[in-house]
């Protein structure tokens, strides 16, 4: 009876692990494959489909993604640094209610968020504004509370017997800031501003109301092209933004990111 | 007064402080008044209007409840996020346990490979499994050369695809929280339980889960709220002939130009999604009150 406990365990287990790999090993595989039908294993390998990613029709859509990303992690980490410096720091009255308030987006599914969003620019008759300002001012509201979260955490977490000790010894309050206080909670804050870009490179259910013919985000033009084809330049495209962000999470981790913040230490 | 000082990182609360300490708050607030609360307000404000007039009417709200489709969405939103919840689960709990429990060097390697996904995006998943569900895609392929079948099996544009395309996304984030709660059973009871004889099946059945119930009911509501508010997944392999709430969201903005309605549907799935996290808040507050009950019954 245990025996076959056990078997039905580790059975269970390798068939979940099969199923989340899967469609991955599927994804890549297609983008290596010789064919335009994407069926059977391919017996031949070839990597002309990622050379069709230089073309305008994909490269645009990267740029302008990255271009975003970018902008959306420098605004949200600025932003939620501030404020929780403010709530954790000064510890400012009403800081709960305040705490609450710059969360409360998270409540919020993000395709009630993107109507929401679309939906007041019509109204107010900034529909010019739809595509790259629009797209940034969505992603921040998404990211935000995600990096003032993980900022505030860092800020409440730090060892303020630093912070005081400097302070004793006469350190004025800048001094102190920039020594102390923004050193010990790099970690936490790079951690939220690499989450940042990713959510915001990857993001679909904000982007698609907010997108415009020739200001298109890379997973956008993706969806709308799988609506038509299921061709193996998909699976290139899809790979290829894997790869883009698991560098980008590399660089981050190199400039002192995660790691650095799961083993406790402060550089 | 050193109490305090110990309390509060911040060493001097004063006057001038407060006053930089509100600035400094000013972006985020502004950011977040124009770009979340002024649009939810007139999210809000739109579903209680006349698209033509801006004439304030219920019909949108009338018209939710009267017309079948939207109500058909919203039952097949409910059903979807359901399955996807309880497909979660299940599939996630043994890897859970798994990872709560072993430390073996694979242990390392199955983490990586339950979580490696999340980095991938959803388009990539989603596509994964057009490929691998498609009416010529890998498995009806494979059954057809092998003369299994002689007509592809309906097993993309439908409820099957997206249950099957969510709980890949979902998946990871429903091991993580099972896995938090089975690591805080005391590992000691399962061993006490089986040096008295319990079979494994029995120490299961009578320590293992009922003492995962909290994580079991925190993995089952983050799926359900993940699985209905997705948009992407639903999108692709549910396509036309699926349609749940958040693609017929966005079908009435983009392509019906009805904001008013939209606005109804979109609050529809709000109120879906908070009753959703009023029942977790609620079952974590009778939780720890039973708790602490028993805590000072005990002493």
């Amino acid at each position: 009876m245990n025996r076959v406990l056990t078997c039905a365990f580790w059975l269970a287990i390798a068939l979940v692990l099969t199923f989340i790999t899967l469609p991955l090993a599927v994804v890549v595989a297609a983008s290596l494959s010789p064919s335009s039908a994407v069926t059977f294993l391919p017996w031949e390998w070839t990597f002309d489909w990622y050379g069709d990613l230089l073309a305008d029709r994909w490269l645009q859509p990267f740029l302008l993604s990255v271009k975003i990303a970018t902008v959306v992690a420098g605004i949200s980490g600025v932003l939620g640094v501030l404020a929780a410096y403010a709530v954790v720091y000064e510890r400012i009255p009403g800081s709960t209610a305040i705490m609450a308030g710059l969360l409360s987006p998270l409540s919020v599914p993000q395709i009630v968020k993107g109507v929401a969003i679309v939906l007041f620019l019509s109204i107010i008759g900034l529909q010019g504004v739809l595509g790259t300002p629009a797209l940034i001012a969505a992603h921040v509201v998404l990211a935000l509370p995600f990096v003032t979260r993980m900022a505030a955490t860092s800020l409440a977490n730090f060892d303020g017997n630093l912070d005081r000790a400097a302070q004793s010894l006469g350190a004025t309050k800048r001094q102190r800031l920039q020594h102390i206080v923004l050193p010990m909670i790099k970690p936490g804050v790079l951690s939220g501003v690499t989450f940042a870009f990713i959510i915001s490179f990857n993001n679909i259910p904000l982007s698609v109301f907010l997108v415009r013919p020739g200001d298109t985000t890379l997973p956008i033009a993706v969806i709308n092209y799988l609506e038509y084809s299921l061709d193996p330049v998909m699976a290139a495209v899809n790979v290829a933004s894997m790869i883009f962000i698991l560098a980008v999470i590399f660089l981050f981790e190199k400039i002192g990111g995660f790691s650095a913040q799961l083993h406790g230490g402060s550089k | 007064m050193s109490t305090i000082a110990l309390a509060a990182p911040a060493a001097m609360p004063g006057a001038p402080a407060r006053t930089s300490g509100y600035l400094v708050l000013a972006p985020s607030c502004l950011v977040l008044t124009i770009f979340f609360a002024l649009p939810m307000g007139t999210m809000i404000g739109m579903s209680f209007m006349d698209a033509q007039t801006l004439s304030p009417t219920l019909f949108n709200y009338q018209r939710f409840f009267s017309d079948g489709l939207s109500l058909a969405g919203l039952y097949r939103t409910a059903v979807m996020s359901i399955l996807v919840a309880v497909c979660v689960t299940v599939l996630g709990y043994p890897v859970a346990y798994y990872l709560a429990r072993s430390r073996s060097r694979w242990r390392a390697l199955v983490f990586a490979l339950a979580l490696a996904p999340e980095l991938a995006g959803v388009v990539l998943r989603t596509y994964g499994w057009l490929i691998i569900l498609e009416d010529r895609g890998f498995i009806n392929d494979m059954l057809t050369h092998l003369g299994v079948i002689a007509s592809p099996l309906p097993l993309s544009k439908n409820l099957f695809a997206v249950v099957v395309g969510l709980t890949h996304v979902v998946l990871p984030f429903g091991i993580l929280s099972l896995t938090t709660s089975i690591q805080g059973i005391d590992p000691n009871l399962e061993r006490a339980a089986q040096m008295l004889g319990a079979s494994r099946l029995a120490v299961v059945r009578h320590i293992i889960l009922p003492l995962s119930v909290p994580g079991i009911v925190s993995s089952l509501l983050i799926a359900f709220t993940m699985a209905a508010s997705a948009y992407a997944t639903p999108a692709l392999l549910g396509g036309a002939r699926f349609k749940v709430l958040a693609t017929m969201i966005y079908e009435q903005v983009l392509f019906y130009i009805d904001w008013g309605f939209a606005a109804v549907m979109a609050i529809a799935l709000l109120i879906m999604m908070l009753m959703i996290s009023f029942l977790g808040i609620r079952y974590e507050a009778r939780r720890s009150s039973r708790r602490s009950n028993r805590e000072g019954g005990a002493s």
